[in-house]
């Protein structure tokens, strides 16, 4: 089996599957508790939050650990967006920011969705034109389908020059792109750790300081009165120990680069189409073949032992044409229904890109009729 | 079957398709689990509708069960246009169709033949029960499923030739029981499924309130007699079918039938029994298992699903064919299938004028 589905999830390293297993025989306990059993837990739950916290250049006190991305997109969202008359936000963000977006529309704040035609992000300029000191804005760094890579830095500036606030959604861009909330100037950040490595469902996000954000779940004050619930210590020792391959990562993106766009010119050859043509990271190629639909591309594909996916939202198993490149190309329409996404990764390697090309050149070759 | 490398499986998440699988798996096959997802259920019951997560969820869990890959495909905008969409038309205009035989030629069949080709898959198999067999010339004759309550041939005479080739009706030679029985046997998750509706999408039987509900509102109109005196008011209708005793509303008097429905005064029109019997009847679009057999010939006449069929001379035309049958039959109605039988081979069929 060749995975090449990173932006669903990265493999789990050995390191991390071990780190997780070695706390397992004290991560059970409520890191709440005062005795001996739940001190052990915390301590473990505070190791985790620094490794966590350092590898975004962040002070452990200022990360809510979460529940996965959604949760901490939710929190990041909401919390700068509360008490703005106007949240401003992409129309390519993931679900789990666009339906935030969508709910505060619904309480009454103004929404203003900003194009990536073409996956060409909006630029600083546009959104000023929208930002005043009652501003919020909610935007992704990293595009989780096509891999463009948002100007963040500009947006922030932007944003610090006006009063405004920004939510950044970092879930993809960890791993791939050097993060420092501090130099950002952002006023939350969201990162998952299943992007680098580690567990579903551990999230963790930024907050600066000074901002006071409600938690999206009603409970107990754990994590500062930011995020109810016993915190997970088992899986947030896999979120630390798979932080502790960030670097490692970030430095691999080069290569992995090389790697992508070998196998994207193969299929550019073949007749694909790239999806998105900005600036992007070095992970992914998002590419749609005109006379297939991506679906049964996907599972044409998994047959012959290559994972890849339509980066689109799955329910029930079934995929829908995604609504990333919907917006991005609303005059092609056909490249939504017909888009694949094939997402590289530290551990994947040049022979993987062969024989991918070569299962591609192979699949894409059956006759339909 | 020794051609048979990669079989593709229908699977609704039922027994019958969940059998299939489950017998060909233990004939050694290598299989791949397709659900089509056909329809959203919007405003109706939640138990017992089409395309329902829990339907998707029993076929992979049976799939999972078999050690077979399972993939749902979103075919919604083709069933939409092709099945729901002329299903809604027909019955505005007074017509009761079949949408399984054009939902089986086109979105089932024929668009899963394209995707087995995709995925290197030599067959397509489902849970129909009907049979195919080689004939001496070379084509493949449809038969009727052993199992006489069963049989589904009846839904499958739109199918070329070129379809049929690649399709395996494992449970043609078993009956229901047998089928349960494998089922329990195989250890298949689902194998006390209760049946699913006859018509999928319409999974409580309201035709009325479904055409309404896609914002084409059935219209209202009167009921009449043969000589045209108006008897009462019926609020759509859609929501009759040639032959119909029930929900007239009309009080006294004998037993009264639907003869026919007159669109463009959406008038009902109703009479006595006897009225509904006719001994021809007149199909169009007419599909020929085998080619268009040359001059009349007799055979037996299906006029609706749960019809057993009656003897007639059959006269094939241009694209249609005519049927005499020896006995009059009783509410032959416009939109239904008429298929040709000769024993248990489907010779042909077409739509009731």
């Amino acid at each position: 089996m060749i995975y090449l589905d990173h932006h669903a999830a990265a493999p789990m390293p050995l390191a991390v599957r071990q780190a997780m297993q070695d706390a397992a025989d004290v991560a059970w306990a409520n890191p709440s508790s005062t005795h001996a059993a739940g001190r052990a837990s915390r301590k473990l739950l505070e190791e985790a939050r620094e490794s966590i916290a350092f590898v975004i250049g962040a002070a452990p006190a200022d990360v809510v650990l979460t529940g996965g991305g959604t949760e901490a997109c939710n929190l990041g969202a909401r919390g700068v967006a509360a008490g703005c008359s106007r949240l401003v936000t992409s129309a390519v963000e993931h679900p789990a920011v666009a339906q935030s977006v969508e709910r505060l529309r619904r309480e009454g704040c103004e929404v203003v969705i900003l194009d990536a035609l073409r996956g060409n992000p909006p630029s600083a300029a546009e959104l000023s034109s929208y930002l005043d000191p009652d501003t919020a804005v909610a935007i992704q760094w990293v595009n989780h389908e096509t891999g463009t890579v948002f100007p963040i830095d500009e947006y922030a500036s932007a944003c610090q020059a006006i009063g405004a606030r920004l939510f950044v959604d970092a879930t993809q861009a960890l791993g791939k792109l050097p993060i420092d909330v501090q130099a950002l100037g952002a006023d939350a950040v969201a990162i998952a750790a299943q992007k680098v490595g580690g567990p579903a469902g551990a999230g963790a996000c930024w907050v600066r300081r000074d901002l006071d954000v409600a938690p999206v779940l009603d409970g107990g004050a754990q994590e500062r009165g930011r995020r109810p619930g016993t915190p997970d210590t088992m899986s947030m020792v896999g979120f630390g120990a798979a932080c502790e391959t960030v670097g490692e990562r970030v430095a691999a993106q080069p290569a992995i680069a090389t790697m992508r766009d070998a196998l994207e010119g193969r299929l550019l050859e073949q007749g694909a189409a790239r999806n998105g043509e900005g600036p992007r990271v070095a992970t992914v190629a998002n590419l749609s073949l005109r006379e297939w639909d991506g679906a049964v591309l996907v599972a044409a594909l998994d047959l012959e032992g290559i994972c890849v996916s339509t980066g689109a939202a799955c329910s029930s198993g079934l995929q829908e044409p995604s609504a990333v490149i919907r917006a991005m190309y609303p005059d092609e329409q056909w490249r939504a229904g017909s888009a694949v996404r094939i997402s590289l990764g530290i551990e994947t390697s040049a022979e993987d890109i062969e024989t991918t090309s070569r299962t591609f050149r192979r699949v894409l070759a059956r006759e339909t009729a | 079957m020794s051609d048979v490398k990669r079989v593709l499986v229908a699977m609704s998440g039922g027994v019958d398709s969940s059998v299939a699988a489950a017998l060909l798996r233990e004939a050694g096959h290598d299989l791949v689990g397709v659900t089509l997802h056909l329809w959203d259920a919007d405003g109706e019951q939640q138990v017992g509708r089409c395309c329902a997560p829990e339907d998707r969820d029993d076929a992979r869990r049976t799939c999972e069960h078999l050690g077979i890959p399972h993939y749902v495909l979103d075919e919604r905008d083709a069933f939409r246009t092709q099945v729901v969409d002329p299903f809604v038309t027909d019955y505005q205009a007074g017509r009761t169709p079949i949408p399984c035989v054009s939902c089986n030629r086109t979105v089932k069949l024929t668009h899963l033949a394209e995707v087995a080709r995709r995925f290197d898959a030599t067959h397509i198999a489902t849970g129909h029960y009907a049979r195919l067999e080689r004939a001496d010339d070379g084509h493949l004759r449809l038969l009727r499923g052993r199992d006489d309550d069963k049989d589904q041939s009846y839904f499958l005479f739109g199918l070329p030739q070129s379809t049929l080739e690649r399709l395996l009706f494992p449970l043609g030679e078993l009956t229901k029981p047998e089928v349960r029985e494998a089922g329990r046997r195989l250890g298949v998750p689902n194998a006390d499924k209760p049946e699913s509706p006859e018509l999928c999408f319409v999974s409580d039987g309201k035709v009325g309130d479904f055409i309404s509900r896609q914002g084409t509102p059935t219209t209202a109109g009167d009921i009449v007699d043969s000589s045209g005196t108006i008897l009462g008011r019926h609020d759509g209708v859609a929501n009759f079918t040639r032959g119909q005793r029930r929900g007239l509303g009309l009080g006294g008097g004998g037993a009264r039938y639907v003869l026919r429905i007159v669109p463009d005064s959406a008038e009902v029109v109703v009479g006595d029994e006897q009225d509904l019997y006719d001994a021809n009847l007149t199909a169009t679009d007419a599909h020929w298992i085998a080619g268009r057999p040359v001059g009349a010939f007799q055979g037996e006449v299906r006029i609706r699903y749960r019809h057993r069929g009656a003897h007639a001379d059959i006269i094939p035309s241009d694209s249609g064919f005519e049927v005499r049958f020896d006995e009059p039959q009783r509410a032959i109605t416009p939109g239904q299938a008429a298929v040709v039988y000769r024993g248990d081979e489907v010779i042909g069929g077409g739509f009731i004028a």
